[in-house]
């Protein structure tokens, strides 16, 4: 048996009353819409879009084609063809790089096996487009992404001079032997053990 | 006043009455729209034109253009007449519905605030609003699709239960301003919000409110065209031009008895107290009307579909019994005052 009070919150419509409360409440709440192409959200700085390659700052190009990328990338979107420098034969640059963002999964796993840190997540992610083969870019491509939105570049190690006038000398003199002034390694037909004289 | 001059005046009330309340229609929908927007903490449309205001002229243009398609096994005659069926009885009911106090006189010309007077006014839109009934019916029957018969034999079902309520609500303002004539019954309520049928028949007022609900086939009432369950019921395989038809004449029938609501128990175009009455009678017959759509748009924001049963036991069993026992009343008292 319902009670009057039941009887009469029944009768009144109480209950549509309080959503009707409600919504009406809600016709005052600042919507949340983000309006797309108008406005657009701030992307957190871990985003991770496509795949940019970057530049020291004397604007040469960071990759040196060891291929890690290759082979770290679970989609196998990357394909690297190593070569020699013409002007520095120790070094080796990327001569083709192709990323094909079709299949690219956005993992940045190739970001983090870079052992020159020449690659990096960009926050681009307007890729849409009419044509397939236009997502398959190449190391320009690339690098046009990378200078807009990387545009602080690392100074170039000056390392890596040092190791180019080594690589010189090895190739002038030939490979240097070692520890002439010391004891050779191997004596009386021992090996010399740390600690034992 | 010669012939020719009156029926020029007469077409020239018809073409302003049929251009407002269509381009009424055309906007209520956006206001549908922007009103649901803010409630759900969105924005509705926001793209054609400054703040979406293109947008109903944008979706009629849209609709125009479409591709009219009549399917294979549907009853080529029937199907096309039903959305003119629908729309007509509609956009017919207007011709009755007092606007305004004032005529407009332009030289011997006088263009009146309403079409025509006729003395049984009220019965006249209930006729018509039977009739589109029909025309949601033939469309579900000749579309020869199960959403759609399944949604017309819902509509006619919903319509015939609530219809009888509906025109029993409407007797009390009958009985107390002695006239079907919606002037008339305009004119008995003038002199301040106190003299407004609502306060002397409130429970007529709630079961006509409801009911105009279930007779407009809209939310929680809409069944005939529950989305979820039926497509888009007794309109799922219009499209086109035929299409827009059954969407105008749902938001025209909206219109329409917003516009009876306001004159049977909000006092038409009077204002509320007297000292107000600056303000021209169009602005609150309009206002009233505005209030009446706003709140079926609040009510769709808020409150979920009906089950079928549910919606058949309300209609029989708590809103006729109601209805009736209120003539009973009503009529009762006005015979002992009277006498």
């Amino acid at each position: 048996m319902p009670t009057l009070a039941e009887f009469v919150k029944k009768v009144s419509f109480a209950e549509i009353a309080k959503g009707l409360q409600l919504t009406f409440k809600h016709m005052f709440v600042k919507p949340i819409t983000n309006q797309y192409p108008h406005q657009k959200r701030n992307l957190p700085d871990g985003y991770r879009g496509v795949i940019v390659h970057l530049r020291y700052d004397d604007m040469t190009e960071k990759c040196v084609g060891c291929a890690l990328c290759e082979a770290a990338c679970p989609s196998h979107c990357i394909t690297v063809e190593s070569a020699e420098r013409e002007d520095m034969p120790q070094k080796r640059y990327a001569k083709r790089y192709i990323l094909d963002v079709t299949k690219c999964v956005f993992c940045g796993f190739c970001v983090q096996a870079c052992p020159v840190d020449a690659l990096a997540s960009s926050k681009e992610y307007e890729m849409a487009t009419d044509n397939k083969r236009n997502l398959i870019m190449d190391k320009e491509m690339m690098l046009a992404l990378g200078d807009k939105y990387f545009p602080n570049r690392q100074k170039r190690p000056p390392y890596t001079e040092d190791r180019l006038a080594f690589f010189n000398r090895v190739k002038e003199e030939g490979f240097p032997t070692a520890r002439q002034d010391k004891t050779p390694p191997v004596q009386d037909g021992k090996l010399p053990v740390k600690g034992a004289a | 006043m010669d012939v020719t001059l009156r029926l020029v005046v007469i077409l020239v009330e018809i073409a302003a009455v049929l251009g407002v309340v269509l381009l009424h229609v055309a906007y209520l929908t956006y206001l549908e729209r922007k009103v649901l927007g803010d409630m759900q903490d969105r924005m509705g449309p926001m793209e054609v034109g400054p703040h979406g205001l293109l947008q109903p002229i944008a979706d009629g243009l849209k609709l125009f253009f479409k591709e009219d398609i009549i399917p294979a096994g549907a009853n080529k005659i029937i199907f096309s007449a039903a959305p003119i069926l629908v729309l007509i009885p509609a956009l017919i009911g207007f011709a009755v519905v007092p606007f305004g106090r004032d005529s407009l006189h332009i030289g011997p010309v006088e263009f009146k605030p309403y079409i025509t007077d006729i003395n049984v006014g009220i019965l006249y839109i209930l006729a018509f609003a039977s009739l589109g009934a029909y025309g949601i019916l033939l469309g579900g029957w000749a579309s020869n699709s199960k959403y759609s018969l399944l949604g017309g034999l819902r509509s006619a079902a919903q319509v015939i239960s609530y219809e009888l309520s509906l025109g029993l609500a409407l007797v009390g303002p009958i009985l107390l301003s002695q006239s079907l004539s919606m002037v008339k019954m305009t004119e008995a309520q003038g002199g301040g919000f106190w003299k407004w049928f609502i306060v002397v028949q409130p429970i007529a007022f709630v079961i006509y409110l409801i009911c105009a609900i279930a007779e407009t086939n809209r939310l929680p009432f809409d069944l005939p065209e529950a989305e979820s369950e039926l497509v888009a019921g007794f309109f799922t395989e219009y499209s086109g031009m035929r299409f827009a038809f059954f969407f105008l004449a749902e938001y025209a029938n909206m219109i329409l008895v917003s516009c009876i609501a306001t004159v049977a128990f909000l006092g038409g175009w009077h204002a509320p107290l007297p000292f107000l009455e600056f303000i021209p009678p169009v602005v609150w017959f309009i206002a009233k009307v505005y209030f009446f759509l706003f709140f079926y748009i609040w009510l769709r924001a808020t409150v979920p579909r009906l089950r079928f049963d549910q919606l058949m036991a309300f209609g029989w069993k708590i809103m006729l019994p109601l209805a009736l026992a209120n003539i009973l009343i009503t009529s009762t008292v006005v015979y002992l005052l009277k006498h």
